[in-house]
């Protein structure tokens, strides 16, 4: 049952993981929200099945807001954001594909170092999918910083956030609920947020390409 | 182990290879076809296809050096040799001790550059083109093919495919290890590089500007041909067998009884027939990607198979 337990838990964290690399090789908004969708939807599924193995009902609840917000409504809200306002694809990256993936694969190791000392002192099941979720963050940062257009920095955000939420369900099988229902609301304000600034980029720049936006208008 | 029987099944085993190889590409082609809404050519038509080429004669180009006369001989054998080592129906075979990953590797790899050599030779633009694209693929698939079969000789502790499978029998669980899966993937997308699947190169047609393969053969007729195709099919053959037989070894016999063969044979074309589906719904899916994006695929396959030497490593 621990064995299971803890392949179940990473191959959810790799599945996780996976997810947030297809961010870095497919080209095209559409691609990218409908990573983040699937990466969504296998943190849920995660969620639910350490909330089974290691009986904490609470868990089930947060499993189902994670899917109904992330994995519903958050990549609804940005189709309708990216039909909006881009024309299809997206301008290259700051870093090109293939060094950007050897970047964010040395960067899943430098993760897996950095997670030894916490994987050490944990003796849970879980602790496999430590540094893959430690990796999942460092990907997602770089995605931002890496990429030019502001939408694609949002959906990198909302992984880093995702990261974030997978290495709290592994290294204590979740937040208490309130907590997890106040990062939610959190989370879909500041995506509201973000999505504003975004229509506010665009009315005034008519783009979203973060290159441009280097000098004042008005 | 050394016995005579183990040895009769071992030459049997990679006779049985080079015997399928051909439906199961005709079987991959039937299945297109179909999900295309074509009827298809049926499963057995690479046979006819064999059989027409080694009736004809050749023509072999006047600047052709010994080098494309030896090529096709080079890369069947290498291939067939390949296939001796591959644990298809049984695990521990007399043959064991030189199934290295590192052996495999470099003898597929040793048919690719006597196919890239044999394209240059006779000096046409478009062989040259060929070869000069297959190095630059083989440049890169080779070392991840070396990684995501590393990672499984990690968690096994050895780099003998052999012991791998016997491993992963042995341990369920491990199937299931992000290492495992991770590798798995990799291994697929390296497995359609270098079989000159679709999203690299399009096994269908002759005709295309950024052909590999074709353009590598298109000197090569009758026989030679016949020899140099029939290699590539027994190389797709083999990559799926590693896949299916390295990854999810259940049904491989460990022991020589008739029973565990019959099992091992059905459970072989089983996986084979279900990583041949999937590679045919991959290839209605997608479309052939740009040369230029294909090294960026590579380097995706390279990353998981960092990602599943690091997680095998650190679950050790």
């Amino acid at each position: 049952m621990e064995g299971l337990f803890s392949q179940v838990a990473a191959l959810g964290s790799s599945g996780v993981l996976l997810c947030g690399l297809i961010l870095l090789w497919r080209r095209g908004v559409g691609a990218y929200i409908t990573a983040f969708t699937w990466q969504s939807a296998v943190l849920a599924a995660l969620t639910a099945a350490v909330g089974y193995f290691g009986a904490d009902r609470q868990l089930y609840v947060v499993a189902v807001l994670l899917f109904l917000i992330k994995a519903v409504a958050i990549p609804r809200l940005l189709r309708r954001v990216a039909q909006r306002f881009t024309a299809g694809r997206e301008p290259a990256a700051y870093v090109n594909t293939g060094t950007s993936l050897v970047v964010s694969g040395l960067l899943v190791l430098l993760a897996y170092a950095a997670a030894r000392p916490l994987e050490a002192i944990s003796d849970m099941p879980t602790r496999a999918g430590m540094p893959l979720a430690m990796g999942l963050l460092f990907v997602s940062l770089f995605v931002i910083i890496s990429r030019r257009m502001a939408i694609t920095q949002v959906i990198g955000f909302l992984m880093l956030e995702n990261a974030i939420a997978l290495l709290a369900v592994l290294a204590t099988y979740g937040v208490p609920l309130i907590v997890e229902v106040g990062v939610f609301l959190d989370v879909l304000m500041g995506f509201l947020v973000m999505q504003i600034f975004l229509y506010d980029i665009h009315d005034t720049f008519s783009t979203t390409d973060v290159d441009v936006l280097k000098r004042l208008k008005h | 182990m050394f016995d005579m029987a183990g040895i009769v099944v071992e030459v049997a085993q990679a006779l049985l290879a080079l015997a399928l190889a051909p439906a199961l590409v005709g079987f991959i082609r039937w299945m297109k076809a179909r999900l295309q809404n074509r009827r298809g050519a049926p499963i057995w038509q690479p046979y006819a296809e064999l059989r027409k080429l080694f009736r004809k004669d050749m023509v072999v180009s006047r600047h052709a050096s010994w080098i494309f006369r030896v090529a096709p001989y080079v890369i069947l054998g290498s291939t067939i040799v390949v296939s001796l080592l591959v644990p298809v129906l049984v695990t521990p075979l007399p043959f064991n001790a030189v199934a290295d990953l590192f052996a495999v590797v470099y003898l597929l790899l040793l048919g690719t550059v006597f196919l890239a050599l044999a394209g240059l030779d006779p000096g046409s633009a478009f062989g040259g083109m060929g070869s000069s694209r297959e190095m630059t693929v083989a440049a890169i698939s080779e070392p991840a093919i070396a990684l995501a079969i590393l990672s499984l000789a990690l968690a096994a502790g050895s780099t003998n495919l052999g012991e791998i499978a016997a491993r992963t029998i042995a341990r369920p669980s491990s199937a299931l290890s992000p290492g495992h899966i991770l590798a798995f993937v990799a291994l697929f997308i390296v497995m359609l590089a270098e079989t000159g699947r679709l999203p690299v190169d399009n096994p269908a047609t002759h005709l295309e500007l950024t052909m590999i393969h074709e353009a590598m053969i298109l000197e090569y007729s009758g026989p030679y041909l016949a020899m140099v195709e029939w290699a590539s099919w027994l190389k797709l053959f083999v990559f799926l067998t590693l896949a299916g037989n390295l990854f999810v070894p259940w049904g491989l016999a460990t022991s020589l009884t008739p029973a565990a063969l019959a099992i091992a044979f059905a459970a072989t074309v089983a996986k084979l027939v279900v990583l041949a589906a999937a590679v045919a719904v991959l290839e209605t899916r997608v479309a052939k990607l740009r040369l230029f994006r294909v090294p960026e695929l590579l380097a995706v396959s390279f990353v998981l198979g960092l990602l599943a030497v690091a997680s095998s490593f650190s679950l050790r």
